[in-house]
């Protein structure tokens, strides 16, 4: 339990990588690492697709990458309406592995474009808690 | 046919009008990853603006050319009776419309919708005996990719899927591009429909916005695609589109297309995208 608090509404409240909420609400982004052949993985996976090992531990994520793409959305599913308009992004981290994120209204939407550079942090609102894109 | 069968029915169907476009939104935007992307207020439309906006990026394409998609299938959804929308849209209506995900507005999307259809499959012994004007299946596809954008490589200008997809029907038809006389695509968005054109190979890659401009994919063109209004006109009932748009195709092939008939039509493509791309499936028949 305790992952239903992951993002600004949450579909899913089990999983064995649970602990990233936790982590997120000390204000920390951790990535895990698979413990038998040293895959990093983020978001979190408990499990390692490329050598199938179970054993993992938690490391801290620097989060600095650049975007791949993003949209701004102005027609939302009903959960997300009072929101609108909010902007998604997908970025790629450092060593290759790519996020999906929502990116911060302060950013200027002028400066979007494949290539900016920008970083994941952690963002409270409400009672949930998650990550975005914002700038360096 | 593996022989279990000489005739079946595939029936697609689906009804969607009986709840809101909000509450759809909701729950085709959970076709997507519902852990790691779904919590963050992910729709149908903010996935394909993504790929929108980085081919506008990569390759200069504006939302006047993502526009002439929506122009051009419209014009011909006011020739097709059984379309949603059966009234021709201009350029600046298309512009004008309010945005649903940047770049995307309102005209650049396929509606929610009702619909069905249904296809006779049989073996070929039998088809020689039911019908005088059998239409023959030359070549399928079907690929598939990573569920979350996040596992997906490449800049987004371009679906993997497909492409994988067409190179396995290709073959099997031993047709090139070129050979395709008529195409059914997958226009849930004005975008996807120019993605799939260069994904088919119709287009060379941010070519696509090209053959819109040349009027080559409009009837008379060298591939006329979509010309039974595509999903920008007649809706997409999720689970009836494949078959219908298999049905177009084979009204083309049997010299049943009316209006829009293509002389000499005789190898059909369609292509449909499942989710936001995670599979993919190309069927080319043959008349």
């Amino acid at each position: 339990m305790g992952f239903e608090k992951f993002g600004r509404f949450g579909y899913v409240s089990q999983t064995k990588i649970a602990p990233l909420v936790s982590y997120l609400e000390k204000n920390q982004i951790m990535a895990t690492r698979c413990k038998e052949c040293g895959t990093l993985y983020f978001p979190p996976r408990a499990d390692c697709p490329k050598c199938r090992g179970s054993e993992i531990a938690w490391v801290p994520l620097e989060g600095k990458g650049k975007l791949v793409t993003f949209t701004e959305v102005y027609f939302a599913p009903p959960a997300f309406q009072d929101s609108t308009p909010y902007l998604l992004g997908l970025a790629e981290l450092a060593g290759g592995m790519r996020v999906f994120a929502p990116i911060s209204n302060e950013i200027d939407r002028k400066d979007l474009k494949p290539g900016l550079e920008l970083v994941l942090r952690p963002k409270h609102a409400g009672e949930g808690v998650f990550y975005q894109l914002e700038s360096p | 046919m593996s022989g279990l069968h000489d005739v079946i029915a595939v029936v697609g169907v689906q009804k969607m009008t009986e709840l809101s476009s909000g509450e759809i939104q909701e729950l085709m935007g959970r076709a997507g990853d519902v852990m790691w992307e779904s919590p963050f207020g992910t729709s149908m439309p903010a996935y394909y603006a993504m790929y929108a906006n980085a081919h506008m990026a990569k390759y200069g394409t504006t939302e006047e050319d993502m526009a002439l998609v929506t122009v051009k299938n419209r014009k011909y959804g006011a020739k097709n009776s059984q379309a949603m929308f059966q009234k021709p849209v201009t350029t600046e209506e298309v512009l004008n419309s309010r945005p649903v995900a940047k770049p995307l507005k309102l005209y650049d999307c396929c509606a929610n919708a009702d619909g069905a259809a249904c296809l006779i499959v049989a073996s070929s012994e039998r088809a020689r005996k039911i019908t005088d004007k059998p239409v023959w299946i030359a070549g399928l596809g079907l690929a598939s990719s990573p569920m979350s954008l996040a596992g997906r490589r490449g800049p987004f200008t371009s679906f993997e899927v497909t492409k994988n997809a067409a190179r396995s029907a290709y073959e099997m038809a031993r047709v090139k591009p070129t050979d395709v006389d008529v195409a059914e695509v997958h226009d849930s968005f004005s975008i996807t429909e120019i993605l799939n054109y260069e994904d088919l190979g119709f287009a060379r890659p941010g070519k696509g916005t090209k053959l819109l401009k040349t009027n080559e994919t409009e009837l008379g063109g060298k591939i006329p695609v979509n010309i039974d209004g595509g999903l920008i006109s007649k809706g997409h009932p999720v689970g009836a589109t494949g078959a219908s748009q298999l049905t177009s195709l084979v009204h083309q092939l049997r010299r049943e297309a009316g209006d829009v008939q293509i002389d000499g039509a005789r190898i059909g493509l369609a292509q449909n995208i499942g989710g936001i791309g995670m599979y993919s499936a190309v069927s080319i028949l043959r008349a």
